[in-house]
């Protein structure tokens, strides 16, 4: 009876919550007391004290009725006594996904402070899976997904693109050494190390994967990127998708045997150290995997402790300190490597408080940066850890996670805190003592990188005229030609007019949105091949790009976008190989 | 002692603790019906941490104020939980010290110490029930369970107050009312949150086997240092 009154989706996520609970998971559920210390310990809830739903228990009680009513007899007999309560509609749902999505970023904190040892994170995990299970899920969480079912990594980044980033940053350091063998080798067999890497490296950061190539060339290690499975990252863990999950890291895994490669060594990311090396195992369900799994900090501090690098921590004399990833810390018990290393490269190391596994989530985390609906609401309760990086009073912190890179400087811009984020791949990489053979012409470099955008013409199209500032104040520092619209309408006349190199291009404005514009150029012969980069604060939009029946842009960036990811973005779709002129 | 008073403390006694006993065998094939799923991945974090260390630290976390961060900033909540569980302890005792070994009870010191055990844990019980009420997080979390169970340990230990010294010649009252109390609280365990003890190995077994597995646990802690400024 109780099953007829349910909508299709509601019944298939009771349906399919008997399948997923484990003993872990029940445990969780019934061993739940109402004592409430769980709540001092999540900033949702102590950046938003008036509100009682941030509360985890709250928000675990959101599962734990729909479980007690289906799952559990004291639920089933006396709902009322217990808060059981089943759940009916669509309605339902929806609200269940903006708490499991929109209020959680499963950072484990509350876990850890349970005096029950109740994990509600992973409880809020499985939600999110039987959500998405039936397709309701934020617009962001799907378009990621979707993007590492189909296109295998979570950014959408082609193979094609992959590749010609790889060619061109082997380039960049084969000049720079003046060495045939300074390459990045894609696919060789038999390496030592695989590097796996988050595609945000390859999108919006490529200068992380030099860093580590310059690590790996002076260590002199026998080592390869491939060419398919190099995505390390998963969104299985923030979706709570476990098909997908396995699906990824099967695919990095089968990949690294194929090479015979002997250790997968994992680029700084906190989800997809935990997800490849922790979870992966149990997702996949092939056991532990014949390779070593490691992350690149473990890597370059062997180099060091080896002796097979050098590196001079007077190189980096700025006041740091280090924010601990939830997912490094809290849920695999990495903290300790990166301190060392971080002791290693820098001459003024202050903690931040509570660090290690106490510390307090980026609030980026848990697919957070995807879900733009809820970015108010993330931003505000990100005042604690805004709070907790000004105590420190140094202005460089240092993560070992892409994803915290980009929570943090959001966290650092709306709160002004006047901050930098930075890795310890780029720490190393500035520390290394550079043996005398392999000696960079700093001259010769120096007198090329001027103003590399100098000949080009591009037009800034944003309806925000700080962004516009912004954008074209970046790019005539570095020699461009800016030409600036406000709206759509006036974006298309002056592409037509001028005939712009690149146009950068918002989505989201009044009038001819960006996607329309985008079009328009694409299906007008005479500027068809003018070369677009889509600039927007809403990754949900990507769809209205991408399943246009015309060619896709040549970039997508998400805002909030700073000057050195836009200029090397802006470099690389106009085929800038090195960092002057014309390609 | 009347008949009605020694089948109240002794058969009574029994039946609802038999009844308790079945349910909560139900309850744990119930719950081990559930499968428990395993960490397949090598042992990550330091030298000190493997998951034997793992679910030995969890089950002794709550003896250990200091290792969570909850427990250590509210030390005041954390010291009501000992007094008033200690408490529920020694009522459990006493219904069976009460029939079975009197003796134990003869020196006054101890019926002395029990009775401050317990009225201390009426006071919590009051407390708690005030903040279940006027704290808005926790009022919303509560369930009726939670109220009545609060309630009736809140009563019991009242009632234990009066029946500690275990002077039937007195009058049977107290003891009555106690050890009818006692009975109650028994089969009402099973149905209600009072049996999270219950769960407690179970949860904090799996929960420090993974975390001893992954090198969380034992939790390394960093104090801050005091300013030197001030």
């Amino acid at each position: 009876m109780a099953q007829n009154a349910r909508s299709h989706k509601a019944s298939k996520v009771v349906e399919r919550m008997g399948k997923k609970l484990n003993r872990q998971m029940v445990g969780s559920l019934v061993g739940c007391v109402h004592c409430g210390m769980c709540a001092e310990s999540c900033h949702y809830v102590l950046a938003n004290p008036d509100d009682p739903t941030y509360a985890p228990a709250y928000k675990a009680d959101q599962i734990r009725k729909i479980f007690k009513r289906n799952f559990d007899w004291t639920g089933k007999i006396f709902p009322w006594w217990v808060h059981a309560q089943d759940v009916r509609t669509d309605e339902d749902l929806e609200k269940l996904k903006d708490i499991v999505f929109g209020k959680c970023t499963n950072c484990r904190r509350c876990s850890l402070n349970c005096p029950m040892g109740v994990d509600f994170a992973t409880i809020n995990r499985m939600a999110r899976g039987l959500l998405v299970s039936v397709g309701v899920m934020p617009e962001g969480v799907a378009v990621v997904s979707k993007d590492q079912w189909e296109v295998g990594n979570q950014m959408g980044v082609l193979p094609q693109d992959y590749l010609e980033t790889i060619e061109w940053l082997s380039d960049e350091l084969e000049n720079e050494f003046k060495d045939t063998a300074a390459r990045i080798p894609i696919d060789k067999m038999d390496a030592d190390v695989v590097y796996a890497i988050n595609p945000r490296e390859v999108k919006y950061d490529p200068r992380t994967i030099s860093d580590a190539a310059r690590i790996f060339y002076l260590a002199g290690e026998n080592w390869t990127m491939p060419s398919e499975g190099w995505d390390m990252t998963n969104f299985g863990l923030f979706s709570g998708d476990d098909e997908l999950g396995g699906a990824v890291v099967q695919r990095v895994y089968e990949k690294v045997i194929e090479l015979r490669g002997k250790r997968l060594v994992l680029s700084e990311c906190g989800h997809g150290y935990r997800s490849t090396r922790c979870e992966g195992p149990n997702w996949s369900g092939t056991g532990v995997p014949p390779f070593v799994i490691e992350s690149s900090v473990l890597t370059m501090l062997r180099y060091i402790k080896e002796g097979r690098i050098r590196v001079d921590k007077e190189k980096n004399r700025a006041a740091v300190t280090f924010h601990d990833s939830c997912n490094n810390a809290r849920s695999c018990g990495f903290y300790e490597e990166p301190r060392e290393l971080l002791n290693l490269l820098v001459t003024d190391f202050r903690e931040m408080y509570p660090n290690r596994a106490e510390n307090f989530c980026c609030t980026g985390g848990g697919g957070a940066m995807s879900m733009s609906e809820y970015t108010p609401q993330r931003l505000k309760s990100a005042i604690i850890k805004a709070d907790q990086l000004k105590a420190t009073g140094v202005k460089v912190v240092v993560t070992s996670c892409h994803n915290c890179v980009d929570g943090l400087t959001d966290v650092i811009r709306h709160y002004k805190l006047g901050m930098k984020v930075t890795q310890l791949v780029n720490l190393t990489a500035n520390a290394l003592v550079i043996p005398e053979k392999v000696v960079v012409p700093v001259e010769a470099l120096i007198s090329v990188v001027t103003l590399p955008l100098q000949g080009f013409k591009i037009l800034v199209v944003d309806d925000e005229p700080d962004i516009l500032t912004f954008l074209a104040a970046v790019l005539e520092d570095q020699g461009a030609t800016v030409i600036q619209a406000a709206d759509g309408e006036q974006a298309l006349a002056l592409t037509i007019q001028e005939k712009p190199d690149l146009v950068t291009l918002d989505l989201s404005m009044p009038g001819k949105n960006g996607g329309y514009v985008f079009e328009e150029i694409r299906n007008n012969p005479e500027i068809a091949s003018t070369k677009v980069c889509i600039i927007t604060g809403k990754p949900e939009l990507r769809r209205l790009i991408y399943e246009r029946p015309v060619a896709p842009p040549e970039g997508y960036l998400d805002k909030p976008v700073n000057e050195e990811t836009l200029l090397t973005n802006i470099r690389m779709i106009l085929e800038l190989k090195r960092p002057h002129g014309h390609a | 002692m009347s008949e009605t008073l020694r089948f109240v403390s002794g058969d009574l006694q029994l039946m609802a603790l038999s009844f308790m006993a079945i349910v909560y065998i139900f309850r744990i094939r119930w719950l081990l019906r559930f499968k428990a799923s395993g960490e397949r991945q090598a042992p990550s974090g330091g030298m000190g941490t493997s998951s034997f260390k793992g679910i030995v630290y969890s089950w002794a976390n709550i003896a250990m104020p200091w290792s969570m961060e909850s427990t250590r900033h509210m030390s005041f909540f954390y010291l009501q939980f000992v007094v008033f569980h200690l408490a529920v302890a020694a009522n459990i005792g006493m219904s069976f010290v009460i029939p079975y070994a009197p003796g134990l009870m003869k020196p006054m010191i101890v019926v002395r110490l029990l009775q401050i055990l317990f009225a201390a844990a009426c006071a919590i019980g009051c407390y708690r029930m005030y903040r279940r009420l006027s704290n808005p997080a926790i009022r919303l979390i509560s369930t009726p369970d939670d109220f009545f169970s609060l309630a009736l340990l809140t009563v019991w230990s009242f009632a234990s107050i009066f029946a500690a010294p275990n002077r039937p010649d007195l009058g049977e009252g107290p003891l009555m009312v106690y050890f009818i109390m006692t009975a109650f609280f028994l089969v009402y365990v099973p149905f209600s949150k009072i049996s999270h003890y219950l769960y407690y190995p179970f949860t904090r077994f799996y929960f420090g086997r993974t975390m001893g597995h992954r090198g969380v646990y034992p939790v390394k802690r960093v104090t801050q240092p005091k300013p030197t400024n001030i």
